[in-house]
């Protein structure tokens, strides 16, 4: 199958102010386990709505999945044009191929579910939806993902055939999730190549203490 | 405007029907833009709101509305598992319970402001209801309310908050005051002459017609919202006869024994009695 992908990439600090009020590209922001992340900065360009239905990421995976969001989201990334979401969200489709060849039936992508930017309501620390790796799943063919049953089942599937995939644990508890799946790439950033390159000077190495593991996305 | 011997009469036979249909307590109001009269027997008593409660919610979802927080086109994401009023633990609406399937099949998916308004007025939907409370809040609501001098309605939280009914915190609400959550809609003050008829065209399209509506001749219309759990049976609505007279409004609280049954029937018989003191017809 031809995948068509016709969208421009662009660096989002050189975007409008509005824009970059919203997408907040490369900035720091904190995760609920206190650890800075830095957004990303590299943005695809979707000219409008016509552009995301028939964009395709991969071959069963369409672009509007990992965009639409509800009335939390800010109003620009709602109602204008040209929207814009991090190019991570291609590793996420390719990801989600995996799952749906593994499941062999419809891996439906929640509203709210795919790419949210830090200013959507729900996005109250460094949720990796910001970065575009993170997605809810609500249902898989005729299965609904909201008991523990078919959570877990489904969980050991996507661990099968992506071992390095975040899960979030099911459960009612901070970071868990017990009426969903929610899986992600981590705070992963695509930098495409045609990107500018960065800075000469190296930012300073984080004084945090690194553990080993995944911490709550 | 009817007499005093004729509101006696009428005080005297809601007494009755509910005596003998065996409920615990009955609260009636109506105003009646005819004769610009109002009575009420047992108005300020509160009772659980039930279902009637998502007439007060209509209102704060509009309000939000009014104020631009919301469009009727928005789009919300339909989510089942909220929040306790007790203790923040999460719940869900009960599928096998909830009026409605059709918000169900919506679930990871959206649906819009307006959809929602419906589902949660014309089916009863009890998942629609929490989604708009949520996203409007409960606050915001009340707000709204104080805005319209509603009085008499005391929200709460949403709806099958098992935990917050165990602990006796519910949605209340008075006759009296179900009276004032209709009539700015029925008067076009409820935010604007446009937002009011929006309301009252969702109110028309009940599919729940065997309390007050039952009451009332065929040919009438009647713009209503029931509300119905284990130990209370209700009905608001706003009602318009064929004849050239101006509408009225009426609301009939009713409290019985657990699994009390006859309770449609009770609340169409005194929808009955109503109508005959308004007009005069029957009697």
């Amino acid at each position: 199958m031809r995948i068509d992908f016709p969208l421009r990439m662009v660096d989002g600090l050189r975007l409008k102010e509005e824009y970059r009020e919203v997408l907040r590209p490369g900035e720091l922001v904190r995760g609920r386990d206190g650890r800075l992340r830095r957004l990303p900065r590299w943005f695809y360009e979707i000219p409008n709505w016509r552009v995301a239905l028939k964009t395709r990421l991969s071959p069963h995976f369409v672009l509007w999945e990992l965009i639409d969001v509800d009335v939390r989201e800010h109003v620009l990334l709602r109602t204008a044009w040209p929207r814009y979401v991090p190019c991570a969200v291609t590793l996420l489709a390719a990801h989600l191929e995996l799952l749906r060849a593994a499941v062999d039936t419809y891996v439906h992508v929640a509203a709210n579910g795919g790419y949210r930017s830090p200013r959507h309501a729900l996005a109250t620390h460094a949720s990796t939806h910001c970065w575009g790796t993170a997605a809810n799943l609500y249902r898989i063919g005729d299965d609904d993902l909201d008991d523990k049953a078919t959570i877990t089942r489904y969980h050991e599937t996507i661990t099968r055939v992506m071992p390095g995939v975040y899960l979030r644990p099911y459960g009612a508890g901070v970071g868990e999730a017990d009426d969903h799946i929610h899986l992600d790439l981590g705070f992963t950033v695509v930098v495409p190549h045609g990107a500018a390159g960065e800075a000469k000077e190296a930012p300073e190495p984080a004084s945090e203490t690194e553990t080993a593991g995944v911490g709550a996305p | 405007m009817p007499s005093e011997q004729a509101r006696t009469e009428l005080q005297e036979q809601v007494a009755t029907i509910g005596r003998e249909a065996g409920a615990k307590a009955v609260a009636v109001a109506y105003f009646d833009y005819e004769t610009r009269s109002e009575w009420e027997l047992d108005g300020d008593r509160w009772f659980h709101a039930a279902s009637t409660i998502k007439v007060p919610v209509l209102l704060g979802v509009f309000g939000a509305v009014h104020r631009e927080e919301i469009a009727l086109q928005s789009r919300v994401h339909v989510r089942n598992r909220f929040t306790s009023k007790v203790g923040g633990g999460p719940y869900r609406i009960d599928g096998d319970r909830d009026a409605n399937s059709k918000v169900y099949q919506h679930l990871g998916q959206t649906m819009k402001v307006n959809e929602l308004a419906f589902h949660m007025i014309v089916t009863s939907s009890n998942l629609a209801t929490n989604l708009l409370v949520d996203l409007v809040g409960v606050e915001a609501i009340r707000r709204s309310l104080e805005e319209l001098e509603v009085t008499g309605v005391d929200l709460v939280r949403g709806v099958e908050d098992e935990a917050a009914f165990r602990e006796g915190i519910n949605n209340r609400v008075t006759a009296r005051g179900m009276i004032s959550v209709l009539r700015p809609i029925e008067e076009g003050t409820a935010y604007s002459v446009e937002l009011s008829a929006r309301m009252l065209e969702i109110l028309h399209q009940q599919e729940f017609r065997s309390g007050i509506p039952a009451g009332v001749p065929d040919g009438a219309r009647v713009a209503n919202k029931t509300g119905e759990i284990s130990t209370v049976a209700h009905d608001a609505a706003i009602v318009y006869l064929p004849e050239r007279r101006k509408p009225y409004v009426v609301v009939v609280l009713t409290e019985w024994e657990s699994g009390g049954t006859g309770r449609s029937d009770t609340i169409a018989r005194i929808s009955r009695a109503v109508y005959r003191h308004l007009t005069g017809n029957g009697r």
